[in-house]
Order: structure tokens, then sequence, then C-alpha cells
């Protein structure tokens, strides 16, 4: 962004409303709908840390620069299909180069920027097994990141610096025309860093999960999108670029770096839109945003949130006690409760699955822990101790075109309230995962996608019990246990199975990863020096802290199949019948 | 006063009420490996870097940086080269 000083006359930002007659994603492709977004005054609008506007971008713009770069790709040989991976920075830079690959009917494959200090072999480990799953023509990435990006292409494919790539006039081509039912992009953002799977999603159904998300938010006249979700996400990417874009609605931009360092620029940008906002955040986002408020900062004086019509909630499980708290905090400066949007979706139903009503807020049913762990009502050791209860949030009901069922274990539909896993069908399932046939169908079977989460529905609505595809979640962040399991075994004398890793959660609420590991020493000194190698393994590989305990051999439960089981790991574990060694350090 | 040991013990004071785990503060010291920090946590320490100094530390800089040594340096360099 800071590499792309802002044109003459550009310091004003794209308007809320033009004549352009509103079209909600009914486009055969995305290139189509970029094309009629051109046609109108709106579009993205980035922004530097103090929320101020350092770049508009018109999708006139958008869409010119992105033809130009389409004709560089086809004059270079990039034939229908084949993959661009681009590193997702928040700019115009990786906007055109996404919708330049989408003209020439190639596949744009957004990946990760670095989070943190340290950890660059984990992130060019990272971008390199990504790469080789994905088998791209090229790597793209902003001139700033192209020295450690050009390291994990090595061997793999070309990498180039954007600016560099696309300078130059660009030969006279004539662009493809994809087909409705063509994979647009891939998206990394489901599956773990060391086995990642590409969510492969055609035009129709991008399109017509962004119309029903239109319909559900009641898209209309005054809306602005307000952003710092990562480009690398499916919340950012699809709900925060690719849905405002074919929906013809104007963003501003706050690139997620500069939220993490200065999160209130996000309120900022709201209280200075003098439209109705639309905004989402996964919990920690209104959580960091609501703790940095300290007693001397005038709140109502600062901000004005009077006009955030919807503050969309979703991306990880979503902690009503958090969203109380902002609650509490904003109030002063016109935040209305009735603003939060509960949802539910993931990757491979391209966005959303769930929507609940705009104005209904969050609303919860209070559900016994012991229920919610899986233990049958007699098994529910003392009745003398106090029943804990967990607020379960209402998501909504689903979104236009999509069907759910919560199905038991051995697949069939279960009746209202009762806990099973989520399948989902309809016009937003991803095609499938790419080259990845067994992964495939492993969880899409008969158009049904198995989503692995755990609910309930009630009167159509879904309430979502428990991300069960064992994923840990922190800070918004998708971790996979596979991921710390793999790290263990990179350690001498360790192998898969003797490994479970899943999620805790911490008294606060918050997720933590823990990790079980069969150790065969009885030798204190010799256990200690485990536990610490395999917490500095896990960090450096995963950049995570994690709770490590060592067991007996051959404690860890397996399926019937005989495979590892990391929810029976988890429950014997938080239930004591899996005893951890006492290590004494 | 914004030469390298300025820098140096200013960046210690900040990191101090971060240092949850209350590590010893070396040159050496690691912010994943030794204190422990998640990203949000490194992310609050550079913006206070940024405003003390008046500085802006690119995205691109942080892969590389894994030490208190390390990040003293590179504050070090973007003051100078702010003039």
């Amino acid at each position: 962004m800071a590499s792309n000083p802002p044109a003459d006359g550009a310091k004003a930002p794209t308007p809320t409303n033009d004549s352009l007659p509103l079209r909600r994603s009914d486009f055969r492709t995305l290139a189509d709908a970029l094309d009629y977004a051109a046609q109108g005054e709106k579009g993205f609008n980035f922004h530097d840390a103090r929320a101020d506007l350092v770049r508009a971008y018109p999708y006139r713009e958008l869409a010119a620069d992105a033809r130009r770069h389409a004709a560089h790709f086809i004059a270079e040989g990039v034939k229908p299909g084949d993959r661009i991976a681009l590193i997702a920075e928040t700019g115009p830079g990786f906007a055109a180069a996404f919708f330049g690959a989408i003209y020439a009917a190639a596949l744009p494959v957004p990946l990760p920027l670095p989070t943190s200090f340290g950890g660059r072999d984990a992130y060019v480990d990272q971008i390199r097994v990504q790469l080789t799953s994905c088998d791209p023509l090229m790597l793209l990435s902003p001139p700033g990141l192209h020295d450690i990006v050009k390291d994990a292409a090595t061997g793999l494919c070309a990498a180039h610096d954007w600016e560099q790539w696309f300078a130059g006039e660009a030969p006279a081509v004539d662009l493809p025309q994809p087909l409705p039912t063509d994979i647009a992009y891939l998206q990394y953002s489901s599956g773990s860093t060391r086995f990642p799977h590409g969510v492969a999603v055609t035009h129709e159904a991008l399109l017509a999960n962004l119309s029903a998300h239109a319909t559900c938010t009641h898209a209309a006249l005054d809306d602005r999108v307000i952003s710092w979700l990562p480009w690398y996400h499916d919340m950012g990417l699809v709900g925060c670029m690719l849905a405002p874009m074919a929906n013809q609605i104007s963003v501003d931009y706050l690139a997620t770096a500069d939220f993490a360092r200065r999160p209130l620029s996000w309120l900022t940008l709201i209280s200075r839109n003098p439209a109705n906002s639309l905004s989402y955040s996964p919990t920690f986002g209104y959580d960091i945003c609501a703790r940095r408020i300290s007693p001397s900062i005038p709140v109502a004086e600062r901000y004005d949130l009077s006009r955030w019509r919807v503050a969309g909630n979703g991306a990880d499980m979503i902690r009503p006690e958090v969203m109380q708290a902002f609650v509490d905090t904003f109030a002063p400066a016109g935040f209305k409760a009735s603003a939060f949007l509960p949802s539910y979706g993931l990757a491979e139903a391209t966005l959303a699955v769930t929507i609940m009503p705009v104005g209904e807020g969050i609303q919860c049913d209070l559900i016994d822990e012991r229920t919610l762990s899986g233990a049958s009502a007699d098994a529910r050791a003392d009745q003398r101790l106090p029943t804990r209860y967990r607020a379960i949030v209402n998501c909504g009901k689903a979104v236009p075109g999509m069907t759910i069922e919560v199905r038991d274990e051995a697949g069939h539909v279960l009746p209202d309230r009762k806990i099973g896993r989520v399948f989902v069908k309809g016009l937003g399932i991803m095609a499938g995962y790419f080259r990845d046939p067994e992964a495939t169908e492993a969880c899409l079977k008969d158009g049904w996608l198995d989503t692995g989460d755990m609910a309930y529905l009630k009167d159509g609505s879904l309430f979502i019990v428990g991300r069960a595809k064992d994923m840990i979640i922190i800070n918004g962040k998708n971790h996979w246990p596979q991921d710390i399991e793999w790290a263990i075994e990179q350690l001498p004398g360790f192998k898969a199975g003797d490994i479970a890793a899943f999620s805790i959660t911490t008294p606060s609420g918050e997720e933590a990863p823990a990790v079980l590991v069969q150790c065969r020493t009885s030798d204190n000194d010799e256990r200690v020096k485990l536990r610490e190698a395999i917490k500095s393994k896990v960090k450096a590989i995963t950049g995570m802290s994690c709770v490590v305990e060592l067991v007996p051999p051959r404690t860890l439960p397996r399926t019937s199949s005989g495979k590892l089981s990391r929810s029976k790991a988890r429950l014997q574990y938080l239930s004591g019948e899996i005893q951890p060694f006492e290590v004494a350090a | 006063m914004t030469d390298r040991a300025s820098v140096y013990a200013r960046i210690i004071e900040l990191i101090e009420p971060l240092n949850s785990k209350k590590v010893p503060l070396t040159e050496a010291t690691t912010f994943a490996g030794d204190m422990e920090m998640d990203s949000l946590t490194v992310m609050d320490l550079v913006a206070s870097m940024e405003d003390e100094w008046d500085i802006m530390i690119p995205l691109n800089m942080l892969p590389d940086l894994e030490t208190i040594g390390q990040v003293a340096d590179a504050v070090t360099g973007l003051v100078a080269k702010k003039g």
C-alpha cells in the first residue's frame, strides 16, 4: 500500500451511493460482476494505521488494471485453469492481480502474510507447502515481501514482485470467457498448515452465496462496508472484498497488521462513515477494542457507532460475554446491541451457511455443560455439584439456497434440539478440494458437505456447540492439531499415534492448545527435558505455546478403525480418565 | 537520545509490562520462544515502539526479528533513516 502513492485527486473516497442500479450478485461470473461494478463510481478505499485515506481505488480503475494484468498473464502463456499464487496484502496490488487472474480465467490463490516477530523459516515453509499443493505457474508478491517469499518458490514456480511483473505495455489479447461452472479461485484458509486443502469454488457457487449474503444483510442504498479482515481468509476475501464488489458497495479498508497495532482505528473508520456501516469481526476483534478503552478515553466524544447497522459475528465461536462487554463499553458511543449479526459458515460452503435475521442481535440458549461434553444423563457423577451452564449462540437460519441437516454418528437425521454433526447442501458448496479426491470424498457425498461441526437445530435456527473438526481457534486464527502433532514427530523417538493435540477452554473462556504425548521414560529429569523439548519444537514450528502433558504408553484412545481419536482423548483428559505423569521441574 | 543503547534501554521498559512470564530480558531473548508472546501482544509492542520514535516498522521486517537485540538494531536503523 505504501508503495502506491495516491494519484492526483485520489484523496477523495469513493462514494457510498451512485446512479448505477444495484444488482445483487446476479452475474454469470466474477468477471461479469466486476465489469458491472466498474460502470459506477464506487470502489475500495485503503487507509493507513491512523485511519487516514491513502488511496481510493474505484471499481472502474480496478477493472482497467485487472484487464491489463490479464493481458500480461495471457501473453506470458497463462492458460485457463492455471493457478496464480498471490500474497494477499490488503491493497490495490493484490486486488488488481486477483481480478487479472479472473479475467484471464486463471485461478488466483491468495496466500497469507507474515504476522509477527520472527518465524521467517516457518512462514517460508508454510508458503512452500501451499505452493506445492496448488502447483501454480507463478507466485506474485508485493515488492517488500519478494525477498522472503522467493525462497519459498525455489524449485516450484517462478516468483516475481508484482509491480515489476506488471510494468510495461500490455499486449492486445482476447480475454477468455469462463463458464459459471468453472472454478473461480482456490482458498487455503481451510486445512492445516502442514496438510493444506485448497478449497475450489465455482463462479456460480460464489455468486449464489454472495447474493444470499446481500439478501440476508438487507444490503441497500446508504450501506458501506468497513473491514480489516485479511484477504487470505474467507470472511475477509469473500465477505469483505468479493461480496461488496459483486453487490456494488464501497469499502473502507484497514490492513490487518494495522488493525493489530491500532484496533481502535477500525472504530474510527466506522465513526467517520456518515452512512450505514456493515462490518464483521471474529470475537477477538470486539474483545481487543473493548479492552483498549481505558476510563480516561471519552468514548461518547471520540466515537459515533450509532450508524453501525450490521456488526457481524463469525469465523470463530461467538462468546456472548465478550460481546456484552463490547456493548457496555461502546453504548455511550451509540452502539446498539441489536446491530450484532451472528452467522455460521466455512470456506467449504464459500462463506455463509446461516445468518441471524438483521436486528435481532445475539440470542442464546443456556445448556448444561455435561450435555455438551456428551455425557449421558445417568453418567452425571455428583448430583450435589452445581450445574454449569454454557451459553450457546443462535447463529440464525440457512441462507437462501442452503439446506441444513444435523445427523447422528450413524448418519440418521436428528430431530430438533438434538446435538449432532452439521451437514449442508446447496448453491454455495465448494466443487471439492483441489487435486485431492480422497479428502473431497471424505467430506462431500451426494452434494452434502460434512462440516465436521457440532450443533443442534431449533425451529430452523442453528446453534453451534463446537467446531468438532478438532480445529483450535486462537485469536481468530485456525490451528490444526495435525500441525502440532507433526511438529512433535520431528523430534527423535516419536511417531504418529503417540501424540494427541486438541483445544481446551481456559477458565477465562478462551481456547488454548493442549497436547498429550505418550512417553516411555520413567526418569523425572528425562521427562522435564522431554517436555521442554516438545514445547520449544511446537513453538518453533507452529508459533503456539502449548500445554504439554506426558502420559503413559497406550493410554491414547482409538476409534473403531484404529485411528487416534482426538475428541475422545480430550474428553478423557478433561474428565481425569487419562492421568498425565507428574513432572517436577 | 536515539543511540543504540538508549533505544535498547527504552525497548526493555516497553517490553516489561508485556513480559507476563517474567523472563530475564537480554539482547538474545526471543519474543516467541522465550517470552511466549502471541502475535497480538507483539503488534501491541510494535505500536508502542512506533509511537515512541514516530517511525513505521514495515510488516516485511518482522519475520527476521527474533530477538530483542535484533529489534533494537532495526529500530535504531529506522530512527537514523528518519534523520
